[in-house]
């Protein structure tokens, strides 16, 4: 239940057994199926949500009801609304389950505990956070400065374990294109 | 739209089990509904389904996935299952509500079986240290939940917990249900709570109320 986790977090940081097992006992697991939401548009996020199986993905809507697609989540990964959980305002996005998934949720009380008493789960949080930074930036200058086609290459090696999991229609909306203009550069590109 | 949160009902066939889940059939709210009985807690979902078919609900065989799915979980068992039925949850309902709603009655209704001084509240956080236990619908009768009235008054509905924010979505969710909420205390006052549903049971009992009795505080 709790594997990606202690993983994710060796990974980053020095943390001791107790210091695992004490951060257990401040997540709330939850089992969430396929289509379920874990955010809608207008709630406030309240959680952060750790990806121990499964994945999911977030997206706002236009005015016509058609998704964009901001980021996706799968096995070791977090994914949240950060804007609504740190102002608490309602946020403009939907976290919906790709896959049935298991999670591990952090609201804003056991995050607080956490960052207070284990300093090492603070520096995880701050590695994170610099990660999902430095994410967004690169996410940012590749949407208003490379092509259609090194769009798509760059996300082929940053998802390359986890794209047969992903519908295209949902690849062609996160990388601002149509789904026919994927099509076009996929078949480009296996020629 | 919200994201619904999903209600995790166990002992959903029995007499408490049903009249809660009915109480709580509302589309903000998604019933997972256990029986050791599979078919039991179908049957529970489908009559639900019956009457809106909107509301999402649904019977399951397993407490450890449904509680797992919860974001509430509502044990509406005997004080004397609760114990086997928390370990089984325990990793499952870390940081949830876990609602307690038991009086641990003796066999002849005539006293409690928890030891003085603890409450069959205080003994489910014992057992589930991580998750937040709130005590609630514990005094009011399954038969008074289709209709949360008694002499022409909304019946009171006492709610004891330690944690602030718990309390504050079971008070909402007992306000749902069509009772008045009142907030009690701390957890420990479900030892008043369980007393007082015992007095409760011993003078329906003597003076014959057909269990349409409930609790109202009269106040200024
Ligand atoms: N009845 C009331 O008016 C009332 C009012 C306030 C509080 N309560 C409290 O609510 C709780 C339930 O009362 P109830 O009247 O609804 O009783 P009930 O009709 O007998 O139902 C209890 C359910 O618990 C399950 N159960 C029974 N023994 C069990 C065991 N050993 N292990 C696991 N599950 C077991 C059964 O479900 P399955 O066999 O289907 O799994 C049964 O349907 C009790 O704690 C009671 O003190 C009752």
């Amino acid at each position: 239940m709790f594997e990606q986790l202690i993983k994710s977090i060796q990974d980053k940081v020095p943390a001791t057994e107790e210091e695992l097992q004490l951060c257990k006992h401040y997540f709330t697991p939850k089992k969430i199926r396929k289509k379920q939401f874990l955010l809608q548009e207008g709630d406030v996020c309240n959680r952060l949500a750790f990806v121990e199986k499964g994945s999911l993905y977030s997206y706002s809507t236009d005015a016509k009801g058609t998704q964009r697609v901001i980021q996706f989540a799968f096995e070791g990964w977090w994914i949240s609304d950060l804007y609504s959980f740190f102002t608490k305002e309602p946020s403009n996005l939907n976290i919906e389950a790709l896959e049935d998934s298991e999670l591990l949720l952090l609201d804003h009380e056991q995050h607080d505990y956490l960052l207070k008493n284990i300093p090492q789960y603070e520096t995880y949080t701050r590695l994170i956070l610099q990660n999902a930074y430095v994410a967004l930036q690169r996410r940012i200058e590749g949407t208003i400065g490379l092509t259609a086609e090194e769009k798509y290459s760059r996300f082929l090696n940053q998802y390359s374990t986890c794209l047969n999991r992903v519908p295209q229609h949902l690849i062609a909306s996160y990388l601002g294109i149509t789904p026919e203009t994927l099509s076009r550069i996929r078949k480009q590109m296996t020629r | 739209m919200h994201v619904k949160q999903t209600i995790a009902i166990i002992g959903a066939a029995g007499n408490m089990g049903q009249a809660i889940a009915k109480a709580l059939a509302k589309e903000e709210n998604r019933l997972l509904l256990f029986s050791s009985n599979q078919q039991k807690a179908q049957l529970v979902a489908e009559e639900i389904k019956s009457k809106n078919a909107a509301i999402e609900v649904e019977g399951t065989g397993c407490p450890v996935d449904a509680s797992w799915e919860a974001d509430i979980i509502i044990l509406a068992v005997p004080y004397q299952a609760e114990a086997e039925i928390a370990k089984k949850i325990e990793d499952v309902a870390r940081q949830k509500i876990v609602i307690s709603i038991s009086n641990p009655l003796n066999e002849t209704f005539d006293g409690l079986v928890t030891l003085p001084g603890t409450s069959a509240g205080e003994e489910l956080q014992k057992i589930l240290p991580d998750s937040k236990v709130i005590k609630a619908f514990n005094t009011t009768y399954a038969v008074n939940f289709v209709q949360p009235l008694i002499d022409g008054k909304q019946t009171d509905a006492f709610i004891a917990g330690d944690h602030a924010t718990a309390l504050t979505v079971v008070e909402e969710l007992v306000r749902s249900a069509g009772f008045n909420p009142i907030v009690a205390g701390p957890l420990k006052v479900s030892q008043t709570l369980e007393n007082m549903q015992l007095l409760l049971i011993q003078l329906t009992m003597k003076y014959n109320y057909n269990w349409h009795a409930g609790w109202k505080i009269l106040h200024n």
